[in-house]
């Protein structure tokens, strides 16, 4: 069980969605990060149904029953959990990692999850969103303004919120 | 728990996760101890998968959503009691996930499906109310089975 400490001990810059798009050359969705200033960008590719959860949240729909991100804040809520604030901290073998802060009773915990997991859960309780400067740094631009070439600027609208 | 509440409750088990042939949906199959109710309820590929993956055992590399879940719930010492599905309305069911966190108890409603996801990773007792395995509707029930192969049941049989 992981108590942190108040405050970071790894530089973090805070990030928004910014969209939601289809890759079709890897049959994927992926969630755009972007900081303020977009100076930063950090693209995570998620499946189909992390992907839903996601876009429900950005759009404000609200599922007839409650989803499964839905429940999970029905179950925070219920003993009175709160989510703190939620950070991608590493990225390896293009696997990125993340982790959701919570504060319960009178003492945080630091919890092990995947991004589209810590992004749904975020949107859901309006909790500020942080990419660490590693994950910023190690995620090569190169790639990804190649992928960004491939796309066409309506993909950019269609989805952005 | 009344006394009521827990005299209507059967206790079920889950049998298995099967692909609807007809849908992209797959179907979660209840059984009570004695195999003399059966309730199978349709649920979403990641439901489904995420159920599959909890009977069969199956670690993956990363948590999926409902280990996550799990994940909170172990760092607040908060116990799943029991999940009850205890409604069902135009062919939707309904479900509620009972906790406790010290003295303090909760029921939260929720789908089946991700109920048993849970369920079956804190290993928690999972029951439906007699009203809702008599509200099933036995005779679709009786025609969607007819459309499986004993040999379908086999292969996902646990």
């Amino acid at each position: 069980m992981a108590r942190i400490k108040r405050g970071h001990t790894q530089m973090i810059t805070q990030m928004k969605v910014r969209g939601l798009m289809f890759d079709p050359y890897n049959n994927a969705y992926i969630v755009i990060l972007r900081d303020e200033d977009n100076a930063e960008m950090l693209p995570i590719w998620v499946g189909k149904s992390e992907a839903s959860a996601i876009s429900f949240a950005l759009e404000n729909v609200a599922a007839p029953r409650p989803m499964t991100h839905d429940l999970m804040k029905s179950i925070l809520d219920a003993v009175e959990a709160k989510v703190i604030s939620i950070v991608v901290t590493d990225l390896s073998d293009n696997t990125y990692f993340a982790k959701v802060h919570l504060s319960y009773e009178d003492s945080e915990y630091s919890v092990d999850s995947r991004p589209s997991d810590a992004i749904a859960l975020a949107l859901r309780t309006n909790a500020p969103i942080f990419a660490s400067e590693g994950v910023l740094r190690k995620q090569t631009s190169e790639e990804l303004e190649q992928w960004l070439e491939n796309l066409k600027p309506e993909d950019f609208g269609r989805d952005e919120t | 728990m009344d006394t009521h509440e827990t005299s209507e409750l059967v206790p079920l088990k889950v049998h298995g996760v099967l692909p609807d042939p007809n849908t992209e949906t797959q179907i979660v199959i209840l059984r009570d101890e004695r195999n003399s109710e059966i309730l199978p309820i349709w649920v979403g590929a990641a439901e489904g998968n995420a159920i599959d993956f909890a009977l069969k055992g199956v670690t993956p590399p990363r948590p999926m959503t409902h280990d996550l879940i799990r994940s909170f719930t172990e760092h607040f010492n908060t116990t799943i009691t029991r999940v009850v599905v205890t409604d069902v309305k135009n062919s939707t069911y309904y479900a509620s996930i009972h906790l406790q966190a010290g003295e303090i108890e909760r029921t939260v409603d929720s789908r089946p499906s991700d109920a048993i996801a849970l369920a079956l990773r804190t290993n928690s007792p999972i029951f439906v109310t007699q009203e809702v395995l008599k509200r099933r509707g036995g005779g679709s029930l009786e025609a969607w089975l007819e459309r499986f192969e004993a040999k379908d049941f086999g292969k996902h049989q646990v």
